[in-house]
């Protein structure tokens, strides 16, 4: 691996960890879309400071465009607050309006420098290491891996002091106005730190995969835990994981790596979402099979205590008569008789007959009377 | 007990001439109440009748049209930690990735202030709060595996961990199991012994008389309030309620006139 490798990943990381902590809060406070929204229309906040300061590298493009996300959560909570349209068509009609204008700008005016629609929209994570950062003549590295340390950091600070207001504002908002936590400045304090992320990120992973890192790694982590602190926790190892995993596919298959990284998260969370242990579908589908032959084992031990020491019990209680009297398929019956035995309820006598043993009856008559 | 400057006990609320309007859809019209302190009283009347918005606009979570709200004779935000809330079961999402405690914790928060954490002061105090509502042994569940009774009492206990002398209750019965209604009840009494006011949005009319001292009778406009003796009486229900209701008969406990023997 070279130091550009080794860079790139490290970037990759830290752009991935950075967004995923936030993220964490944009999914439990259903705010999973207003995040594509603010990392499309601080693009107009970068393209209006650029005009302004004539430098890709100020650091008021920063400033601006942060600023500019913050708008987009106001215009599109303004636009609800009109009741004239619902709230995701509020966040559709605000950020395409913010977005297309920046877009007319840099076609117009702009063309000619490094601000294209590629980079927009995709970022272009592998150029990135040859912005390098120097002081006094120092190589001190990647200029956005710095910039990216500094709002990772910043996440990571944000969460920890403001953990508690943060969590009982997206669990109980009325709760927390009535104790006089502000919602409302906690709800701009925090989208202002999704925005300055989302500028962080834009330069690396374009626009449009933002939002893959924001959310992807935090609701794969949620069908993992219930725990908060270990969803946060968790987010950031998946979010880091797909970064890396992202870096090496790019490489194997020689594509986009920003788009490989979101791609990347994308496959992390549909493993979540098939073999999560207690919430994933696998899990579901065993759990309702298991069920289905739990219920069946009791209506055969039912079946059983009717008809013992009936006259018709020898008819009854055969292993296959179960298919014509149950309506089972033989290969279900046999499942349910071979269930049944390896728990000691019931015991296969010669001639194919069952009978239940001394625990077996107890459980049947328990469950009847129940 | 707190008094006022004439030596009076000043009442635990105050409201005086409140209008709430959601646009131009008034849903509280010239509300007058005075709540005494250490009264247990239930704020009853139909669907849309503004009790949940009674609470909040006490509350300062809701923009007041018109009118003024005291507690304990001073604003709500000079009054916040002598106020415990209790919002509808249904407005939080129990999904939340969180445990029993960690929600009852959530009590103290209020007195903690900006950025302090709860410590172990405060985890004690969340303990013995579940088991005054007997969920001690549910500290540690996934709030998303409680049943809707156990889900009230957890919220029941988040609010005596505020350690507040007015308690707001946003129908603390609303679908609870007879185990959790009696253990409610309990507590609700008990807040009373301590001298503590509780105002509860209630639903069920036949526990009225059983559960509360008085009662405040709404519909957009305030009807009745008072001691439930005077109060809570057919004519009153029947403003509140409109004419036809059934299910009114011997809910006050009253008997029908004409109905006697």
């Amino acid at each position: 691996m070279s130091t550009l490798d080794v860079e790139i990943q490290l970037l990759a990381v830290v752009v991935a960890v950075a967004c995923a902590l936030p993220g964490v809060f944009l999914v439990l406070r259903r705010l999973a879309l207003m995040s594509d929204a603010i990392s499309h229309s601080i693009l107009l906040g970068i393209v209006l400071a650029f005009f302004w300061v004539q430098d890709l590298a100020h650091p008021f493009l920063v400033l601006a465009a942060t600023a500019t996300g913050v708008l987009t959560v106001a215009l599109v909570e303004a636009l609800h607050r009109t009741r004239r349209v619902k709230e995701d068509a509020a966040i559709a009609l605000v950020f395409p309006a913010l977005f297309s204008m920046a877009v007319l700008l840099i076609a117009r005016y702009a063309g000619d420098v490094h601000l294209d629609v590629d980079a927009v929209l995709l970022g272009e994570i592998a150029f990135s290491p040859f912005r390098r950062l120097e002081v006094a003549g120092m190589d001190l590295g990647p200029r956005s891996l710095w910039l990216m340390a500094v709002i990772l950091v910043l996440n990571i600070v944000a969460l920890a002091v403001f953990w508690k207001e943060l969590k009982v504002s997206t669990f109980d908002a009325g709760l927390a106005a009535a104790m006089g936590f502000s919602p409302a400045l906690i709800h701009y304090g925090f989208m202002g730190l999704v925005s300055v992320t989302a500028v962080g990120a834009f330069d690396a992973v374009g626009s449009i995969l933002v939002v893959a890192l924001m959310i992807a790694p935090p609701a794969a982590a949620w069908l993992l835990t219930d725990r908060l602190p270990v969803m946060v926790v968790l987010s950031g190892a998946l979010a880091a994981l797909s970064a890396v995993a992202g870096f090496w596919a790019a490489r194997a298959i020689d594509a986009s790596i920003a788009g490989s990284m979101a791609a990347m998260a994308g496959v992390v969370f549909l493993a979540a979402l098939l073999f999560a242990p207690d919430r994933g579908v696998v899990a579901g589908v065993r759990r309702r099979a298991r069920q289905r032959l739990d219920f069946a084992r009791t209506m055969l031990m039912v079946h059983l205590l009717n008809h013992e020491g009936s006259a018709r019990a020898r008819v009854e209680n055969q292993m296959d008569h179960l298919q014509e009297h149950l309506r089972w398929s033989p290969e279900f019956a046999r499942r349910v008789v071979r269930r049944a035995e390896r728990q000691g309820l019931l015991e296969r006598r010669p001639g194919g007959r069952l009978r239940l043993t001394p625990l077996g009856r107890e459980e049947a008559r328990h469950r009847m009377v129940r | 007990m707190i008094r006022s400057e004439s030596g009076a006990p000043a009442p635990a609320i105050e409201v005086n001439d409140l209008t709430v309007a959601y646009g131009e859809q008034p849903v509280l019209w010239d509300i007058d109440l005075t709540i005494r302190q250490g009264s247990l009283t239930a704020i009853v009347g139909p669907n849309g009748a503004g009790k949940t918005t009674l609470i909040k606009a006490v509350l300062e979570l809701v923009p007041r049209a018109a009118g003024r709200v005291e507690v304990l004779g001073r604003p709500y935000r000079e009054a916040r930690g002598e106020v415990a809330y209790v919002p509808q079961r249904g407005s939080v999402d129990w999904d939340f990735p969180t445990s029993v405690l960690d929600v009852v914790l959530m009590g103290t928060y209020g007195r903690l202030g900006w950025i302090r954490r709860p410590g172990r002061r405060e985890r004690r105090e969340a303990m013995e709060a579940l088991e005054k509502v007997g969920m001690e042994a549910f500290a540690d569940r996934q709030i998303s595996q409680l049943s809707g009774g156990q889900q009230q009492r957890v919220f029941l206990a988040r609010a005596l961990v505020q350690e507040a002398r007015i308690h707001l209750m946003d129908e603390p019965f609303q679908g609870v199991d007879a185990r959790t209604e009696k253990a409610i009840v309990e507590v609700l009494r008990e807040l009373r012994a301590r001298g503590d006011t509780v105002v509860c949005v209630h639903h069920a009319l036949q526990t009225v008389r059983e559960y509360f001292d008085e009662v405040a009778i709404l519909n957009v406009r305030m009807i009745a309030a008072g001691p439930v003796d005077e109060a809570f009486t057919e004519q009153n229900l029947r403003l509140a309620y409109g004419g036809r209701v059934p299910f009114l008969q011997g809910v006050t406990g009253f008997e029908v006139p004409g109905d006697g023997p």
